[in-house]
């Protein structure tokens, strides 16, 4: 269908001529970003006038320019994975003792208990890599870019239980309510790509464990456009981005023609910036039709790439696809990219359960770190791997030769740092022979959540939002760079 | 919420427009000063004694003034009115030494040369302080006399405004705006909902001076203002359908969502709105409705998530209700309190704890039940006044028959001693054995009942079986984590029953479990019946959930250790405290009554039998030890259990205390008497049964005894300090002494007219509702890190004008869209559009895009699809099946019903909503966000209930002007913004129309697969090409501006 043939009776008669329109509404042409065009608009009405966490530059040259945030929800066992406790091997069974605990509070479903027998790890731990760094069994694929990475052994949170605590390492807070790390450097970073969200959100489909609110990618007291965008492994990977039924571009874009004829025509007799932004708004809703589709459709990657991330990378939803996906968002500038993969709850059954999810994440992970390392990526791609808390050392209910689980443990736990200007193949922060307490370069929520953001070339202490009469920030008022990871 | 640079600039526009400025002007405290100190020195030198740095205080003149320096030095003050040059605060901030310069550089929070100057000038022309501005008492206002006459003001709001925009030349309101635009803006601002082209047309035609006033009152009499007007309100209340946090299950709470629509519509005083809400419960004799208002108490977040610590959760709780209160009515951040004092305001941590403690005290815990459905405490029964009849028959049935069984016992001693003169049998003999467990060994994990051969308990290897009582064979010896699980014990609570038990108890606890029947501890709200020790003592409860429905008695004596002793708990099937007796050795214990209401159910949630020992996420009874076990389906006699203790050789009956003997007989041998009790079992049957069914609602229930809390450090709940009372913070005026100190007197105080923030809080609610911006734009906060109004006096005007009513709301409204202010054109060309974009001025009409609720309402009433059915349970649309938390959505009418009747979960509220920026409601909200992207547009043009409306309004108009295509478009594009289309607007709808035609004519199936969105069929009388082009028509129009934007 040729709109344009069967109308002929009407010029525009609003006075800008169609080419300024389309430089002025940003028809590929201008620098309005889907984010942050309307941002200051929402955010002088919001904070009254003040736009200054959006940033023009960066506070300090910045390492990364984006960040791929794998978070394994559930808290995954430290012990079992990236931190080997030979001491718990050698008192499997014994009870933990009270100068190792320390009295420190348990969660209400183990705190309980008469008895807190020690559980040594099921799984052998091995060295790899120039680095040798060390990594058990379940990961063969993340100890091959063991060089790669820098892992953290002396993570620790305050939170006990996984509502507060995906919410503390999510937005700095353990009470909902806060923006979301992604929400904070979006709103200081700005967008690099006008078509597609600067913050989106991935998650693993068809998996139970701890369920997940929109909140944690939420944009809390930011205005709304900072909010993560979550792809949907369905039909519409942003709410109602397909037309319906029956509508196809052509006649989607006939129609939005002449809605913009009225607009400007309206314009034309009150000049009012919110028509303005309305036009341009729809020019990219419809942008993002094609945009969307175009990075979540992977059918242009090769075998070799698919082969890689492992085969469930060809099944929509699936952790390893949504790997691709971020590496494929990432390329198009997408700043921020979470990634949620439930299921690290290991309360009862661990080995059987830790194994499972270490088939469905690690030949993925690691095929991600490598995949932006061919491409040149991993330089000034930050990639996180962690969760919320670390497990006890201790058995979760009746200890049953390795058939045992952990409960929650906040006072240490590993995560794993690739790219953007971390210290590949080292590992920081140490944990006592029991794994129970740190012992060692502790490193807390706050400073990981400053250090990411020192990477990206932001000020932790400068990035704020003005709320409620205070100044916030994501680091609330704590946080210290964590320098000894920093390349 | 101002950047006080920004503010600094934009109060510098605002003064020159609005004042003619001499040069240097004087500096004001409050307008000019406060800003800069607050935002850049109150944080060390502020309120916040425990923060505050070099013992220097800049909040309040006299501390600023003092001496800084030690007897020794000579003296150094931070502020010497009249002096710059001895002022150390100006030293500081001017000096080039970073050890010096005040705010320190690692705060980086410096201040700029205006704010220096700013501080400069102010303490030149003698440093001044001035009170905060919203904190002193409403004072009459004098309206500009020289406007009494004035051609453009209709009323009071109008000399006001006009008065301060002729302070600066040149500033003179808009003109008013059309008839068309005003009757949209009216209906949307008073119903929600748009007007019909019918409306339109009898505004447009009404020739009466007063049709704009006539139109105010029957928009402000519909039903529909006050589904309006709840809208608003759901997001204070934090309303949602769900519990929110992780879990977010459902909740019923939406008969209060009904009681606000009602309370809009009555008309009912703002002040008593908000005192039954608060404290309705507390009211004399208070009806169902006024305790069914303080459901917003309990709106806040709940949490269930296994594991979590209850009293961590209460305390969040308390706090959610205070910072409510806070946000609310008072304008005040409090949560910032919580941990220390208030940085800005003056309200000290304390305080805030004071606060707190009005709305600490009702029966509450801290987790919601995950293996039942039970609301949690306190509650209100919803009953009709039928329901309460039954009820109240029911009760008094009850009574009836214990009254009856009291009176045979009076009548029945000489069949007693005729019985006892008779007796040959052996007596006391006990009866009613369900099971008994004497421990003795343990085949595959069975221990043998001997009442009953085939029903064995079950225990674990763990649990050992060691030599018991001297003589007496084995006992189980438990490990606390692992359960002996009995066959028998699932007792409705009007069944009598008695549990007797040896046991031993290695040493005292703070709590263990002996025996239960329940699936969990708080993870059930312990609905069951339990036998604990708690603090060493003895401690058993009936419970359907706890504290607030439940009864439980405690020991006053503790439990004798390492010994072995007779344990009997022994229920009689009434519902009451006094009705669960324990008997230690064979003798009644000494106990004490610590809760006694229970109305409901104990059975249910799983765990059907009793379990020793054990229970989940419970401290079990660890290195316990239990033998002889018996479980009976009656109320032992106190004979019996001595029996049961001390098995004395028969006859004994001759022997015994004659009243125990007495009982005894009674229960076991007079027919009389156990047929009433039979009786009196049925009645309470019956009774629990209307109980156990009657629906409840969350609300609030003052404890016994003046509330407390506890100052917490850092606001963690395990940091308690000091026990407080309640109390409001001294900073506002007292509660009046014969005031009484529970939130009714919270309420009082509130809403005494002394108080200089709750007036202004809500007109300037108001305001923003109409307005789209506050007259205090920061409507959340009336600190000082608030925004200072340009407009106070009109602010304090209607503040205390809405007092003087009476707090009546809709004469507040009336009051303002009566104006010339509000009537007002929302769009002047000029400078002033850009130079006020947030029109703080008021020079002209409110502009902003509507609200999430109304633009979807719009569309269902504009297509006719909209069901104007008021109240009941919440509805699903289409859209929550897209939520992050999907739901099924309904069908039927409840697809088409207005938006305050959407589901609300908190945890994936309706995604449209949220988009079109909702509130998320998971706390207190006065102020949305307005944004605009590209996801608005997604959701306007692809929603199907967004396409099914266009469908639907395009059947309409072809049914009603068949193929006259200019018709169809000038009523929908009335329909839609209710203005007619001009000639430029029909021309691109024409054109649009036959684009659309064509491309449906030439592709059949997709106009019939278009027209097949959305559960309502679509008309097969008319033509489907036409039909869909006609949709798609009406689908651009529900995305024009005019459509979704209030002008």
């Amino acid at each position: 269908m040729n709109s344009r043939a069967l109308c002929t009776g009407y010029q525009p008669i609003f006075g800008m001529s169609r080419r300024q329109a389309l430089s002025t509404f940003g028809m590929g042409l201008g620098g309005l970003a889907l984010n942050g065009m309307l941002g200051r608009e929402a955010l002088a009405s919001r904070s009254g006038g003040e736009v200054g966490g959006l940033l023009g530059a960066p506070h300090f040259a910045p390492k990364a320019k984006r960040v791929i945030y794998l978070f394994m929800s559930g808290g995954p066992s430290q012990m079992d994975t990236f931190d080997p406790k030979p001491m718990l091997n050698k008192m499997h069974g014994q009870e933990l003792p009270d100068e190792v605990r320390k009295g420190q509070r348990l969660t209400g479903m183990s705190g309980n208990q008469a008895s807190l027998p020690l559980a040594g790890s099921p799984f052998q731990f091995s060295k790899h890599g120039q680095s040798g760094l060390e990594f058990s069994d379940i990961l063969p694929y993340t100890a091959k870019i063991a060089d790669d990475l820098c892992v953290v052994r002396s993570m620790y949170t305050e939170a006990i239980n996984h509502g507060p605590a995906v919410t503390f390492m999510q937005t700095g807070s353990q009470i909902p309510g806060r923006p979301s790390i992604g929400a904070w450097l979006t709103y200081g970073l700005g967008s690099m790509n006008e078509n597609l969200p600067s913050f989106v959100v991935l998650l693993t489909k068809g998996k139970g464990g701890q369920p997940l609110q929109s909140r944690l990618w939420g944009s809390g007291f930011l205005p709304s456009e900072y909010q993560g965008v979550r792809f949907r492994s369905g039909k519409d990977p942003v709410l109602y981005l397909t037309n319906p039924d029956g509508i196809d571009s052509t006649s989607r874009r006939a129609m939005l023609d002449r809605l913009r004829e009225l607009h400007e025509l309206q314009f034309a007799d009150t000049p009012d910036a919110a028509i303005e932004s309305r036009i341009s708004q729809y020019e990219m809703a419809y942008r993002m039709q094609a945009s969307v589709p175009d990075v979540t459709d992977m059918a242009d990657e090769p075998d070799y790439v698919f082969d890689s991330y492992g085969k469930d990378a060809r099944n929509p939803g699936t952790y390893a696809a949504n790997c691709l996906l971020a590496r494929r968002l990432a390329e198009r500038g997408v700043q921020f990219i979470q990634l949620y993969h439930p299921g690290w709850d290991q309360h009862g059954g661990l080995k059987g359960g830790i194994t499972t999810q270490c088939r469905e994440t690690d030949q993925a992970s690691a095929a991600l770190v490598s995949d932006l390392k061919q491409r040149g990526m991993l330089e000034d791609t930050l990639v996180v791997w962690g969760g919320e808390f670390g497990r006890t050392n201790y058995s979760q209910g009746k200890l049953d030769g390795d058939n045992f689980g952990r409960d929650h443990h906040p006072r240490c736990f590993s995560t794993w740092m690739a790219g953007g200007g971390v210290k590949a193949g080292t590992a920081y922060g140490e944990t006592d022979p029991f794994g129970y307490n740190i012992s060692r370069d502790g490193v807390h929520v706050h400073d990981l959540h400053a250090t990411m953001m020192h990477l990206l070339g932001i000020d932790h202490e400068r990035l704020t939002f003005r709320f409620q009469g205070r100044r916030f920030r994501l680091t609330d008022v704590h946080g210290e760079v964590v320098k000894g990871i920093l390349a | 919420m101002f950047n006080p640079e920004r503010r600094t600039q934009f109060l510098l526009v605002i003064v020159g427009l609005l004042v003619v400025v001499p040069t240097n002007a004087e500096v004001q405290y409050n307008r000019d000063v406060r800003p800069v100190l607050s935002d850049r020195c109150f944080q060390c030198h502020g309120p916040d004694s425990g923060k505050r740095k070099a013992g220097l205080r800049l909040d309040v003149a006299s501390d600023a003034y003092a001496n800084l320096a030690a007897p020794d030095e000579a003296p150094r003050r931070a502020i010497v009115p009249g002096e710059p040059q001895q002022s150390e605060l100006l030293k500081r901030v001017y000096s080039h030494d970073p050890d010096k310069l005040m705010p320190p550089p690692e705060s980086k929070i410096a201040l700029t040369e205006p704010q220096k100057q700013i501080l400069h000038q102010w303490i030149a022309e003698g440093a001044e302080y001035q009170p905060h501005w919203s904190f002193i008492p409403l004072k009459p206002v004098a309206v500009p006399k020289e406007l009494a006459a004035d051609a453009w003001c209709r009323n009071d709001v109008d000399r006001l405004v006009l008065a301060k925009l002729r302070e600066t030349p040149g500033l003179n309101p808009a003109p008013e705006a059309s008839r068309e635009v005003l009757v949209r803006r009216l209906y949307f601002d008073l119903t929600g909902l748009p007007p019909t082209p019918e409306e339109v047309d009898r505004f447009l035609n009404e020739k009466s001076p007063l049709a704009y006033e006539e139109l105010v009152e029957e928009l402000l009499k519909s039903p529909r203002y006050g589904e309006r007007m709840a809208t608003d309100w759901l997001d204070v209340a934090r309303y949602a359908d769900s519990y929110g946090y992780q879990v977010d299950r459902d909740r019923t709470v939406w008969r209060w969502r009904d009681w606000v629509i009602n309370a809009f519509n009555n008309n009912k005083p703002y002040d008593q709105f908000i005192t039954e809400q608060l404290a309705g419960d507390l009211l004399p004799n208070p009806t169902d409705e006024q305790v069914l208002a303080t459901t917003f108490n309990r709106l806040h977040q709940q949490k269930v998530e296994g594991g979590s610590v209850p009293e961590e959760f209460r305390v969040e709780y308390v706090a959610d209700r205070t910072h409510t209160f806070g946000t609310a009515f008072l304008g005040l951040t409090l949560e910032c309190s919580r941990c220390h004092d208030h940085k800005f305001d003056p309200v000290t941590q304390k305080e805030y704890y004071q606060l707190t403690a009005f709305f600490a005290n009702i029966d509450e815990a801290g987790l919601y039940s995950y293996f039942t459905d039970s609301i949690p405490t306190p509650v209100l029964a919803i009953r009709n006044g039928a329901a309460k009849e039954k009820a109240a028959a029911l009760e008094a049935a009850v009574a009836g028959e214990e009254r009856a069984l009291e009176q045979i016992k009076t009548e029945q001693r000489d069949a007693f001693e005729q019985w006892k003169q008779a007796l040959t049998a052996d007596e006391p003999v006990v009866e009613g054995e369900l099971a008994r467990f004497e421990f003795e060994d343990a085949t595959n994990g069975h221990l043998a009942n001997l009442a009953r051969e085939d029903q064995p308990a079950k225990t674990p290897a763990a649990n050992v079986l060691i030599e018991g009582r001297p003589g007496r064979g084995n006992a189980i010896q438990l490990t606390g984590d692992d359960a002996v699980t009995l066959p028998v014990g699932n007792f409705p609570r009007h069944q009598p029953f008695s549990v007797s038990l040896w046991m031993w108890a290695p040493d005292k606890v703070e709590r263990e479990v002996v025996f239960h029947r329940s699936r969990a501890w708080t993870d059930s709200a312990s609905r069951g019946y339990e036998l604990l020790i708690e603090d060493g003592r003895l401690s058993g409860a009936l419970i359907h959930y706890w504290p607030g429905n439940a009864l439980r008695v405690q020991a006053t004596d503790e439990l004798p250790l390492q010994q072995w002793v007779h344990v009997t708990f022994a229920w009689d099937g009434s519902s009451r405290a006094e009705g669960l007796t324990l008997y230690v050795d064979g003798r009644p214990a000494q106990v004490e009554i610590v809760r006694d209401n229970l109305y409901k159910n104990i059975t249910g949630s799983g765990g059907d039998n009793i379990t020793i020992g054990e229970r989940f996420r419970d401290r079990g009874f660890k290195g316990g030890r239990i033998d002889d076990f018996r479980v009976f389906d009656r109320e032992l006699t106190a004979l019996e259990v001595a029996q049961l203790y001390q098995p004395k050789p028969v006859p004994s009956i001759a022997k015994a205390d004659d009243r125990l003997a007495y009982d005894y007989y009674l229960a076991k041998h007079n027919e009389p008497y156990r047929a009433q009790l039979a009786k009196l079992q049925e009645a309470r049957k019956a009774r629990n049964q209307d109980q156990d069914s009657v629906e409840e609602i969350m609300a609030m229930r003052e404890k016994a005894g003046a509330p407390f809390a506890y100052v917490l450090q850092r606001g963690h709940y395990e940091g308690r300090s000091e026990k407080v009372g309640a109390a409001t913070p001294a900073f506002l005026p007292p509660m009046s002494p014969g005031a009484p100190g529970n939130r009714l007197g919270l309420a009082q105080w509130l809403t005494d007219r002394s108080n200089p923030l709750t007036a202004r809080v809500t007109v300037n609610r108001y305001w923003q509702m109409l307005f789209g911006r506050g007259l205090v734009g920061t409507t959340e906060d009336f600190g000082s890190q608030g925004e200072l109004p340009v407009f106070k006096n009109l602010l304090d005007w209607l503040a205390l004008n809405f007092i003087d009513s009476g707090w009546d709301t809709k004469e507040l409204l009336r009051t303002i869209v009566t104006s010339s202010t509000y009537r007002q054109q929302s769009f002047v060309p000029g400078e002033i559009m850009t130079s006020d974009p947030e029109n703080r001025l008021l020079a002209r009409g409110p502009r902003y895009r509507l609200p999430a609720e109304m633009i979807r309402d719009n569309a269902l009433a504009a297509s006719g699809l909209l069901v104007e059915q008021m109240g009941g349970p919440p509805v699903k649309p289409y859209d929550v099946a897209e939520s992050f938390t999907p739901s099924s959505p309904d069908s039927g009418d409840k697809l088409y019903r207005r938006s305050v009747y959407t589901y609300w979960k908190m945890s994936g509220a309706a995604p449209v909503m949220i988009a079109l920026d909702a509130a998320k409601r998971d706390v207190c909200t006065v102020r949305r966000e307005r944004t605009s992207s590209p996801l608005q547009s997604l959701v306007l043009l692809n929603d199907p209930q967004m396409t099914e409306a266009g469908r639907k309004l395009a059947e309409n108009c072809m049914k009603k002007h068949g193929d006259k295509i200019d018709a169809t478009i000038d009523e929908m594009f009335l329909r839609l913004t209710s203005k007619r289309p001009d000639a430029r607007q029909v021309a691109v709808l024409r054109c649009l129309y036959s684009e659309q035609l064509a491309y449906f004519t030439a592709n059949p199936a997709s106009a019939e697969q278009f027209l097949k969105t959305g559960e309502s069929p679509r008309d097969q009388s008319l033509a489907v090409p036409e039909l869909a082009a006609t949709a798609v028509l009406a689908k651009a129009l529900l995305n024009y501006d005019e459509c979704v934007t209030k002008r």
